[in-house]
């Protein structure tokens, strides 16, 4: 330490530690908050990008009856493509813990070997060998199916076949099978052919030689490689050209981290409003010592320096702490998120640039927030900086308003008067808590929103407990009255469902989606219609789409006439109402209008109301009603119970406010060091005026007082201010999320609960504020204030 | 009054100080006109309120005349940019406050050596050895290595004037340096005082202490903001 200017700048922070350490926590505060929505990004930008782009995804996928050998060598040769693979996906039903559920099996003798969405093996066998089944990860854990153990594994009405489980292996291109219901799983063809089944190839995956990022450009080629493969004597059934490059649910993954980056940066922000606060502090404390300095021939620049230096060594400091705890923040979160995605944080690095950024910030933080405050500290005039600033106001008439006047209203005037002695100080503190408890009482809000969107989906809009789905189609009437005759069915209704794609004006391939057909007066879904109406018996072309599905076909906007695609032919129908149906993509039309389209009147589902009994009851139901099906020959592909989604979808969508509330939580604690800052500068301010206070008799209890009331002041209007902040926080976070996940109630009113758990929070903060300055003002004596210079 | 000293270092000319105030411009100091001959022990006396302290600031350059000139050697202090000024002070000035301004993390040495520091005075490694000089030269040099607030009034008086004299300054500027201090550590302070002006040190010194003015060389009484008595007439005693 040779330097002297640094010497003492390093005495100082070693004289005022506790102060210090305040800035270094205010700071590590903010860049750890930042900092893991920034490590979260970093990370899932690599993996997501870079997983699902390691896989080659398909540029377009056709489906077909059959991918023969002659197909695939004629589509092989066109110039086009780049490569072009087959291999057949055959849906089947997955047994496991006595419960049926819907298996999507991929099969190829050659998968190992795949280049185009390659599937990497995770653990276990991989390729899967004959008689064996290899799990998807995103399936094991809803299916509760684990390498080790065995699965019962059926096709259509074949006969079922145990099949132990040898391995589990990742598809970085699929929507994650806990969130579609689905079992996806990997078996050889010789397993298929065990199963009775037919291991001919239906599926042909390309990927396009140039414009590979050009969606229209993929739709024309896909249209053509079409047309090949039909020459060659191929039937396409449908064309799914994804958008090039990204990840199913990408779209959602960025609006939830632009979101939190967001409220990562605000953390920033209010964090760097409490380095301004305690800078403009220290900066005050050391005024004489600047304008002492000045006489010594010391320059506005060289003190500038000294002051910057040091916050820029406090921010240096605070990011060795913080950046690793943003670190492991952001793995923690990242793998959640990741795993949303079907993706494997694993042990990939944080890129180091998210590193270098957070240093920067660091480090730039305090200097930025001490630029103001130092440029104007150093620039007091000489005779200005060494005059006596006399402590604020007159002590004796302080002295005469603490107890002059009986009666709570005096103390608390003096206390509001002194909280806001120094304004900008106190108006920074109170609006960083406002800020904290808005977020707070916001994600409160979504929280609430989240579960009542999920209790309005699950016990409003989707009234039936079972969906029991049929390896074939059936006459409606006969499924649903053999239902009603169970003892426990309240209501059944017969659904059929199809798989329909807009026809463009450009005649190019679209992706297709489900049309699901109910009877028009349902009693078993009660979706209320964000615009237009739900479905009437007379909708002979009518049908209603889900939000979901209106921003990857924009074509179907209320009101327009689309040509749909099903089952091969082509005919108009009309949108006539948009409804809210949870995350899921689809259209709704009337069994009667889907028979006119394709002319098979038959349902491949019943959907059943049971009366209300215990999960052990519908599990024995489920066996009832199956054993009941089969005895008449009705063969069941699987049952579904709707509530056995609630749980991981409630879950994952509530670690979305979890996170955010732990934003708010940060902010709190933000605001609460600012008031512990603000109101210990103030006691170190006036301690001359408490002195003489002590000297004309003032007890312990009274200044004790006087500084909690201060405190209290400040953070019950920070109480108050942030409820009505809250509303537009409120707004602001459900767009966020409806963008993110789907549509939720806007909950405007903050309840009870969080307002009074915002003002509990508001008092614990302002007690543990105030004690250490409350405790430092009772140790003031009347000999040390008056010696205080 | 006798004849002005044949080299005056100091010289004010007509220096109106007027302050604006909530009951109007207030007048500290009203067309003050004097002049400080190098090597004078000068001492400036007056009642509360005269206007000494403002007199000295502006001899510092700390503050600047609303009307007049101020000229310390060959340079116009009331026309140096601000920025200029603190240069300027830093190594011609020495300044002494009545609360000795120690800066209270350092030690007296480092005090000493801290206008050398921010005026690059003398190369670094000899900063020491000059504060060292100057310390026993104000018999403190036992207590260099000390903070502050472990030092007794006059000891930490002493070091602040030997900061004061870090960078050699041409004049020395105290206000009040003994206000503060027992009556024998004061008689000593003036010696030193004397004992400098002796050697070719201007000293200028704000004082309400009656034997000051047996010691200098040069009095000026100051009532409300003006010159009452200009007094050249002692040479070193
Ligand atoms: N910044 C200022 N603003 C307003 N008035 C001022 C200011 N500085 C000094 N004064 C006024 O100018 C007058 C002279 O002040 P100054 O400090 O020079 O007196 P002084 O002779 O040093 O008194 P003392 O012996 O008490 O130190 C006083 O009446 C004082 O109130
Ligand atoms: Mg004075």
């Amino acid at each position: 330490m040779r330097n002297l200017r640094v010497l003492k700048v390093w005495r100082d922070v070693r004289l005022h530690g506790a102060r210090t350490a305040l800035v270094i926590v205010a700071i590590a505060i903010g860049i750890a908050g930042a900092g893991s929505v920034l490590d979260t990004w970093a990370l899932l930008r690599r993996v997501t990008v870079e997983g699902f782009l390691g896989t080659n995804p398909p540029s377009a996928t056709l489906r077909m009856d059959a991918v023969t050998a002659p197909v695939l060598a004629a589509v092989r040769a066109m110039p086009e493509l780049r490569a072009a693979e087959s291999r057949r996906t055959v849906m089947g039903t997955v047994t496991s813990d006595s419960t049926a559920r819907t298996a999507m099996l991929f099969v190829s003798a050659d998968i190992a070997t795949h280049t185009i969405g390659r599937v990497a093996g995770d653990s276990g066998t991989w390729p899967p060998p004959d008689r064996a089944f290899v799990i998807e990860h995103s399936s094991a854990n809803f299916a509760n199916v684990h390498p080790g153990g065995t699965v019962s594994l059926r096709l259509g009405e074949g006969a079922p076949l145990m099949l132990p489980v040898t391995g589990m292996a990742r598809d970085g291109t699929l929507p994650p099978g806990w969130m579609e219901h689905v079992v996806y799983g990997f078996v050889t063809p010789a397993t298929i052919v065990a199963l009775g089944g037919d291991s001919t190839p239906n599926e042909l995956r390309i990927v396009v030689r140039e414009h590979a990022d050009d969606r229209d450009a993929i739709r024309r080629v896909a249209a053509r490689v079409r047309v090949v493969a039909e020459g060659a004597g191929a039937r396409v059934r449908d064309v799914v050209v994804p958008v090039p490059g990204r990840h199913e649910h990408q779209a959602q993954m960025d609006s939830l981290l632009y979101t939190q980056g967001a409220f990562g940066l605000l953390l920033l922000l209010l964090s760097g409003f409490l380095v301004v606060n305690l800078v403009t502090g220290m900066l005050a404390g050391q005024q004489r010592e600047i304008g002492i300095m000045k006489t010594l021939g010391a320059s506005p620049e060289q003190l500038t320096v000294m002051y910057l230096g040091l916050s820029l060594g406090l921010g240096l400091v605070a990011c060795i702490v913080a950046i690793p705890l943003a670190a492991v923040i952001g793995r923690a979160y990242a793998q959640f998120s990741a795993s949303m995605l079907n993706f494997e944080v694993g042990a990939t690095p944080i890129p180091r640039w998210s590193f270098a950024v957070q240093l920067v910030a660091g480090a730039l933080l305090p200097v930025l927030a001490a630029l103001v405050p130092v440029r104007r500290g150093c620039a007091v005039s000489v005779s200005e900086s060494l005059r006596d600033t006399g402590l604020g106001s007159a002590p004796a008439t302080a002295a005469g308003r603490l107890f002059g006047a009986s009666g709570l209203a005096r103390p608390l005037l003096l206390s509001l008067r002194n909280a806001f002695r120094k304004r900008e100080r106190m108006v920074l503190t109170l609006l960083t808590l406002a800020t904290g408890g808005a977020v707070f009482l916001g994600a409160l809000n979504l929280r609430a929103s989240i579960r009542d969107s999920v209790s309005t989906l699950y016990e409003d809009e989707l009234r039936y407990q079972l969906s029991v789905r049929f390896e074939q189609r059936h006459e409606g009437a006969a499924l649903v009255a053999l239902a009603m005759s169970e003892p426990g069915v309240e209501h059944a209704e017969a659904w059929s469902g199809a798989r329909a794609a807009v026809v463009g004006d450009d005649s190019l391939p679209r992706s297709a989606f489900v049309v699901t057909a109910l009877p028009a007066d349902t009693r078993l879904v009660s979706f209320p219609a964000s615009a237009g109406r739900w479905l009437a018996a007379s909708d002979s072309e009518g049908m209603v789409v889900t939000p979901r599905l209106l921003e990857d076909e924009p074509a179907l906007q209320l009101g327009a006439r689309v040509q749909l695609l099903i089952a091969g032919k082509a005919r108009t129908w009309r949108v006539v109402g948009i409804v809210g149906a949870g995350p899921s993509a689809g259209a709704y039309v009337t069994r009667g209008a889907l028979a006119r389209a394709t002319g098979d009147s038959s349902a491949g589902a019943v959907a059943l109301r049971l009366t209300p009994m215990s999960a052990a009851a519908q599990a024995d139901f489920i066996q009832r009603i199956r054993a009941r099906y089969e005895a008449a020959n009705l063969l069941v592909s699987s049952t579904n119970l709707v509530q056995a989604g609630r749980g991981a979808l409630e879950d994952h969508l509530l670690m979305v406010a979890s996170f955010l509330g732990l934003m708010s939580q940060l902010m709190i604690i933000v605001g609460g060091l600012g008031l512990a800052s603000t109101m210990s500068l103030g006691v170190l301010e006036r301690t001359r005026e408490i002195g003489v206070l002590r000297a004309i008799g003032a007890r312990h209890g009274a200044i004790l007082t006087m500084i909690q009331v201060e405190g209290l002041v400040v953070t019950l209007l920070g109480w108050a201010l942030a409820i009505p902040l809250s509303l537009p926080m409120s707004v602001i976070l459900e767009r966020a999320f409806a963008r993110i996940m789907f549509e939720v109630p806007v909950t405007l009113v903050p309840d009870a609960f969080g307002v009074v758990a915002w003002l509990g929070v508001v008092l614990v903060v302002s007690f543990v504020a105030c004690l250490w300055p409350a405790l430092r003002a009772m140790r003031i004596t009347t000999a040390a204030a008056l010696a205080y210079e | 009054m006798t004849a002005a000293a044949p080299q005056p270092l100091i010289t004010l000319r007509d220096a109106v100080r007027t302050f604006p105030t909530a009951a109007g411009t207030f007048t500290a100091l009203d067309g003050v006109s004097l002049s400080i001959a190098r090597g004078a022990f000068a001492v400036v006396i007056g009642q509360s309120g005269s206007g000494k302290s403002t007199l000295l600031s502006l001899l510092s350059g700390v503050d600047r005349p609303t009307r007049g000139d101020v000229v310390v050697g060959d340079t116009a202090v009331h026309a140096l940019p601000e920025r200029a000024i603190t240069a300027w002070r830093g190594r011609n000035v020495g300044i002494v406050f009545q609360f000795f301004q120690l800066l209270p993390t350092l030690t007296a040495a480092e005090n000493v050596m801290l206008p050398m520091d921010f005026c690059d005075r003398w190369p670094g490694a000899e900063r020491r050895a000059r504060a060292m000089v100057l310390l026993d030269r104000l018999g403190v040099a036992d207590q260099a290595d000390k903070l502050p607030a472990t030092l007794s009034g006059g000891q930490q008086q002493r070091v602040a004037i030997a900061r004061a004299l870090a960078n050699d300054p041409a004049v020395l500027l105290a206000d009040e340096p003994t206000g503060n201090l027992d009556s024998k550590t004061a008689v000593q302070i003036l010696d030193l005082f004397a004992a400098l002006a002796r050697e070719g040190q201007t000293v200028v010194m704000v004082t309400h202490d009656m034997a000051a003015r047996n010691r200098a060389t040069h009095t000026i009484a100051l009532a409300d903001g003006k010159v009452a008595d200009d007094d050249h007439g002692r040479s070193h005693a």
